[in-house]
This record gives C-alpha cells, sequence and structure tokens, in this order.
C-alpha cells in the first residue's frame, strides 16, 4: 500500500474512529482506518487547465495544462480522469491518484497525489465515452472509427487502443455488448457545409468491425447509458433497448407514448447503477424516467425552468439532482417521478445563447453535489440532504466540467 | 419480475383488523417458506419468481417501491441476492430486513477468502459463505422460525397463527427430511456422485450424502475455465459419478459438453434456487425438494 502525502501540504485524510478502526468484517486483524476521500477534477472553459482538488482540504490541489477545453470522466473505477477535448483532437489522462481493491466484503483503498500520463490520444474529434465491462471506447466523430482501451490496463497507466473502423465518420458511439460491439451507424446520403451526418440506429459488430446484426433503426441515435443488464439510446421514434441474450443482441423500441408532449425526445440519458432504470432529458425543461422492462416505460417530470445539467446520486439510488436555469437544484425522487425539494445555489445562468456557453455542472461527491459557478469562480459544495451550501471552493480562472473520483475505503 | 400472492381474506376479516403486514421475499423459495407461515394475514411480494436466476437479477423499480413499502423484507443473504443492498438503499425502506441464513449453521465457500500482504506478513480475510442454505431441510426449519420471528415482531396481533403455521409446516419439513434420508440410504454407498451446473448443492450433499461435481462456482455469475472443465471431467472419471442433472436457471450448452465428453446423459433437472412455475413439477419447497431428491435417487439407482 502506497501513500504518498505530498502536494501542497499533507494530505489530510477523513479517518473515522481511532487510530485502530474495526470494520465489522470476518477480518482477524484491525485496520488503520476507514477513509473517506473525495477529489474533484475541473476543467476551465476558455482554456485547457484542470485543477485537481481535495473536496475535504481543498488547499491541497495540483493543476494540469491540457491542449483545450476538456470534457472530463471519471473512468476504470475511478483511477483514471479522461479529458476530452473534442475542439482540439485530443484526449488526455490523469491518475486521480485514488484506486480501489475491491476485496469482496470491503475495498482498500490506496491514495497519491494525482498525476497526468505522458501519453495520450489525438484523433479527429474525439467526442462520446463509454466506459463499460471494462473497456473504454471513444468515437472519433470526424474519423470513422472509435479507440478501444482496456480499463485494468489503463489504470496501470497503460494507454494501447485497439482501433475499431466504422464505415462513415459520424456524432455517435461504440459500446461493449456481452460477445458483440455495438456501434451507432450513419447514413450514406451526401452532406454538404458543416450539416450532421443523419444517424440512422445501432448494429452489433465484431471487434473488426463487421456486422453480426441487423441494423436496429434509431433515428437520430443519440445519449447512450447503460443500467442493468440494458444499454438504452434516445431516438426521434422513442428510447431504444439492447441487451445481450446468448450471443445475440436483443432489441426493443419503447416508443413515446401519447400522453407525453409530443415532438420532445430524449437525448442524454444516464443509467443508475442500484436499480435497472435511467433518467433522461425530455426536451429542455423536462426529465424522464425510463424503466426498460415494466410499464409505464416513461413517466416525466416537468421542470419549473430549463435544464442545465442533472446527476444520478449513486449513494442514494432512488435521487437524481438537476439544475435549472434559475440556478436552483432540485432533488428528484426518481421512483415516485418526483422533485422533492428545490434551493438556489446559483446566479441565473440563462440557456439561450450557444450550448457551450460557460454555464455549471454538476456531480455528486458523497452525501454532497458539487457545482461548477463559472461566473463566481466557485465550486459550491451542497448537501444532498437538504441542499444548503456547505462551503465553496475558489477555482482560477471558468470552472466549468466537473468529474469526482474517490470514496470510501479501508487503509491497513 | 413481482409476484404478488394476496391473501384470500373474506371482506370481513380484511375489516376486522388493520392492513395485513407487507412482506417481500427476495426469490420464490424464501417466498414459499413465507407464505406457509404467514397464511392469510401477510400481503406477500416475491421479486425473483420461478424459474429465474436471484444471483443475476437486476432490480426494477416497482421491486424498489415493493420494497419502500414493505413491513419486512426476507432475504437469504450471504451474498446469494446479488441485488439486494442496492435495492434497499434505492428504496429508502424502514422495513425490518432479515437474513434467513443468520438462524442457520453456513458452510463457508470452498472458493473464498483472500490474503493481504502487509509488508511481509501474510493476512487471511475470511471470504464468503455458501448461501444455498434451504437445500437441507434442517437449514429450511431454521428459516420457518427466523420468519415466524419476523411476522411476531411486525404483527402481534397474528403471532399466535404464524407460530401455529410454523409448528405445523416444520412437522411437514421433518416428513420430507426423513422421506429424503431413506431414499439415499437405500443407494449404494459408492454410487453417490453426481454433477449440476453450479455448486448449489453442497448443503445436500453435508446433510444426505451425495457428492455434486459442478463446473461453476457457487454463482451462476462466475464462469468456468477451459481447466475448471478439464479438471471436472477427470473428477466425474475418478469418482465414478453417475449422473448428470441441468438446472432450471441454467442453460444446458455447458452440461451438455461435459455429457458428450464423459458418455453420461442428462438425468433431469434440479430445481436450485428457484421454484418452478406452478404447473410444473416443483411450484413449492416441499414440491422442490421432494422432485429434486427423487430424480437424484431414482438416476443413480437405475442400471
Amino acid at each position: 500500500m502506497f501513500r504518498t502525502f505530498a502536494g501542497a501540504g499533507t494530505l489530510a485524510l477523513m479517518v473515522a474512529g481511532a487510530a485502530v478502526a474495526q470494520d465489522s468484517q470476518d477480518h482477524d486483524h484491525a485496520h488503520e482506518g476507514d477513509v473517506t476521500l473525495y477529489r474533484l477534477f475541473v476543467g476551465d472553459h476558455a482554456s485547457g487547465q484542470v485543477t485537481a482538488i481535495d473536496l475535504s482540504e481543498p488547499e491541497n490541489r495540483w493543476s494540469f495544462e491540457t491542449t483545450g477545453q476538456t470534457k472530463l470522466f471519471p473512468v476504470a473505477g475511478g483511477a483514471v480522469v479522461a479529458a476530452v477535448q473534442s475542439d482540439d483532437d485530443a484526449v488526455h489522462f490523469f491518475s486521480s491518484g485514488i484506486s480501489f481493491e475491491d476485496h469482496g466484503d470491503h475495498a482498500d483503498i490506496s491514495v497519491t497525489d494525482p498525476e497526468a500520463f505522458e501519453a495520450s490520444l489525438t484523433g479527429p474529434r474525439p467526442f462520446h465515452l463509454v466506459d463499460h465491462d471494462g473497456k473504454i471506447v471513444i468515437n472519433y466523430d470526424r474519423g470513422g472509427y472509435a479507440e478501444v482501451l482496456d480499463s485494468a490496463a489503463l489504470a496501470r497507466g497503460e494507454i494501447d487502443p485497439q482501433r475499431f473502423p466504422q464505415s462513415r465518420a459520424h456524432h455517435g458511439f461504440v459500446a461493449p455488448m456481452g460477445a458483440s460491439w455495438l456501434s451507432t451507424v450513419a447514413s450514406d446520403e451526401e452532406v454538404t457545409g458543416d450539416a450532421s451526418v443523419p444517424r440512422l440506429g445501432l448494429q452489433a459488430f465484431d471487434a473488426e468491425g463487421n456486422a453480426t446484426g441487423d441494423l436496429a433503426t434509431c433515428t437520430a441515435i443519440h445519449g447512450e447509458a447503460f443500467s442493468g443488464a440494458y444499454l438504452v439510446a434516445g431516438c426521434r421514434e422513442g428510447v431504444l433497448t439492447a441487451t445481450a441474450s446468448g450471443e445475440r443482441v436483443e432489441y426493443e423500441m419503447l416508443e413515446y407514448p401519447a400522453d407525453l408532449p409530443q415532438d420532445l425526445t430524449t437525448g442524454t440519458i444516464l443509467g443508475s447503477n442500484a436499480i435497472q432504470m435511467f433518467l433522461g432529458n425530455h426536451g429542455p425543461d423536462g426529465l424522464v424516467v425510463i424503466d426498460p422492462v415494466d410499464e409505464p416505460h416513461f413517466t416525466r417530470i416537468a421542470l419549473p425552468f430549463r435544464r442545465v445539467d442533472f446527476a444520478l446520486d449513486p449513494v442514494q439510488p432512488a435521487n437524481a439532482f438537476v439544475l435549472t436555469e434559475d440556478g436552483s437544484l432540485h432533488r428528484i425522487n426518481m421512483l415516485s417521478a418526483e422533485i422533492e425539494q428545490s434551493a438556489r445555489v446559483t446566479e441565473p445562468y440563462s440557456m439561450d445563447g450557444h450550448w457551450n456557453d460557460a454555464r455549471p455542472r454538476i456531480a455528486m461527491a458523497g452525501d454532497e453535489v458539487v457545482v461548477t459557478d463559472p461566473n463566481a469562480g466557485l465550486v459550491r459544495r451542497i448537501s444532498t440532504e437538504d441542499l444548503s451550501e456547505l462551503g465553496t471552493i475558489e477555482v482560477e480562472g471558468t470552472p466549468y466540467n466537473i468529474a469526482v473520483a474517490g470514496g470510501s475505503g479501508v487503509i491497513h | 419480475m413481482i409476484l404478488r400472492i394476496l391473501p384470500a381474506l373474506a371482506l370481513t376479516t380484511a375489516a376486522a383488523r388493520a392492513e395485513p403486514p407487507q412482506v417481500v421475499a427476495t426469490f420464490s423459495i424464501i417466498g414459499d417458506i413465507a407464505a406457509q407461515v404467514g397464511g392469510d394475514r401477510i400481503a406477500l411480494e416475491v421479486l425473483v419468481g420461478p424459474d429465474a436466476d436471484a444471483h443475476v437479477y437486476e432490480p426494477r423499480p416497482r421491486d424498489a417501491m415493493a420494497v419502500a413499502r414493505a413491513d419486512v423484507v426476507l432475504t437469504n443473504g450471504l451474498g446469494f441476492e446479488g441485488f439486494v443492498d442496492r435495492l434497499i438503499a434505492a428504496s429508502g425502506t424502514d422495513a425490518a430486513v432479515v437474513a434467513l441464513t443468520d438462524g442457520a449453521e453456513v458452510l463457508e465457500d470452498p472458493a473464498g477468502g483472500h490474503y493481504h500482504y502487509i509488508g511481509d506478513q501474510a493476512i487471511w480475510h475470511a471470504g464468503a459463505h455458501d448461501p444455498h442454505a434451504w437445500q437441507a431441510v434442517p437449514h429450511a426449519r431454521a428459516y420457518v422460525a427466523t420468519i415466524a420471528d419476523a411476522f411476531c415482531d411486525a404483527d402481534a396481533d397474528g403471532c399466535e397463527a404464524y407460530r401455529a403455521n410454523a409448528a405445523a409446516y416444520t412437522q411437514e419439513l421433518d416428513m420430507l427430511d426423513a422421506e429424503i434420508r431413506e431414499a439415499v440410504d437405500a443407494l449404494p454407498e459408492d454410487c453417490r456422485t453426481v454433477v449440476v451446473a453450479h455448486n448449489a448443492f453442497r448443503y445436500f450433499q453435508e446433510e444426505y450424502g451425495i457428492a455434486f461435481l459442478s463446473p461453476q462456482g457457487l454463482s451462476t455469475e462466475s464462469e468456468a475455465s477451459a481447466a475448471d472443465v478439464a479438471g471436472l471431467i477427470r473428477e466425474i472419471r475418478d469418482t465414478n459419478a453417475r449422473a448428470i442433472f441441468a438446472e432450471n436457471i441454467s442453460d444446458t450448452r455447458l452440461l451438455d459438453r461435459i455429457a458428450a465428453e464423459t458418455g453420461l446423459e442428462l438425468a433431469g433437472t434440479l430445481y436450485s434456487d428457484a421454484l418452478s412455475g406452478p404447473d410444473g413439477p416443483a411450484p413449492t419447497y416441499l414440491s422442490m425438494m421432494r422432485h429434486n431428491a427423487d430424480t437424484i435417487t431414482s438416476a443413480l439407482a437405475a442400471e
């Protein structure tokens, strides 16, 4: 076990209990302590700067330079943070410095300083990143291929991408599904200027990109998420579900029901890690809980204002949080499909303007929602329990995208 | 998948007392045992139904809602229902969550446990336990007692009825236990080894003396390696295993391969981790254990 207490001062760990803490498992020795540590990675809106900050001791911070604006993803169980720079054709990786070793009845945590990987990926417009079933897949929207990384190897610092070819470059995704690879498929119709290549649906392939199944129609497919045995994606017709059945993939189109507002679609979806269900957007001012098995498949939640960002709570899996453009954070119970509580946490950020204007982003860190507030130069720490502000963390520049690594484990 | 087993209450009876205790059982086998103890006093919902595999079940929103409104949640425990902790967390339930194996003497997973190395010191962390305790009738008796206690805690007015139901059902379990022992005792001593897909019958083995070989571990989530299969085939030959059985929750492709390589034929289907549907041979715990014992002993007795 290695612990490096370096950086901007001693890394303070939230050690529960005394120096020799006791866990409740069938162990024949005591542990040094139960440790909870969350580390924020905050990407700047204007530059390629990424700042790593320990939530509990924010003076412990590290700064990294990338090529351009980053979308940040915790991957490989949070051991690594991927920084996808779509406008700058690059993907950088950082060791989060926090990793876990699962022992079934508990997980050991090890903590070091975060570090930037020396190697990075480059390619034409990397965009969607899928982290599933031990694979990390990055789609290159203007390359006509995806690159597949092994999650465990990446956690060890090894970047050895395997290329998955697509018949035509498009804004899509590739994901593992059982023995197959699922890829979005684009039409071969000609487009002019900056027009998007039309997307037709989802299809199963082998690892070399040879089709092994028929195209499942999902017009303008966008927004993929996994939960339980299902992958779902948003389409113009509804939401497409895919699940492995032996060597095959079974699809079902869940059509938007007539009692939902019409002409609205789902294009951004998150999957629960606890219950087989999803939360997606439904138009700009609605969310929809998606149950892939039981009816009703869709339960809509109307928001008071347009949605800025939303996240699922892995600690209280019935809960989701959504920030709306009036600056309010809402806690949603996905089982009852109701807004349980709302509170103003930032100044208003209008959704008028460019989609990529600097607006808040949210992420979960244990029993806190961390909210970037670009105009204030802050990360706000909000209690999941009562939505009160627990504190703020100053971040240089214009804090924008945010990812969180960490959790609780045992140090022996 | 939720099966609702609502009590056939007369309206007058329902009106005479408060709402029946809401009971959730995680899978079909303990659902049936709970129904025997609770009788018509409880409203029972079973999450993982007949012929379905609780090892790999993915809970649905309606399961979380059922758990949320429950007074008592009955689980097997010991990691059998891999979904149950996250389901309970998601539901936010304040129900009494009762693990039935807490009242049983359980076996350790032979493949469980692991070493930590702290410096030069090797530290043993005990591993998981085998969760399939219901495969020996004495453990089912312990389940019954634990369920009766849980129902009494939730519904003191019904305690007398629960205790009476438990006592009557325990008598049936005693008869079942004796039947199985008698059937196995009638087999030649050197003719008591069989093959199943996953290692779900160690309690049956310990209690009744039938040896089970299996390519998979305790969970159907595990996958047998080529080396596991090759080793099993050697073991089948070395131990003179006489019969190979399918399981209702598993596909038979791996067993078909093993049968082809060893010259054994599939001798029937055992119900390991789930009951059959109502039209099958094992719709209750009692019928399941009788079916399994009959299937095993008939195959071993045949020559």
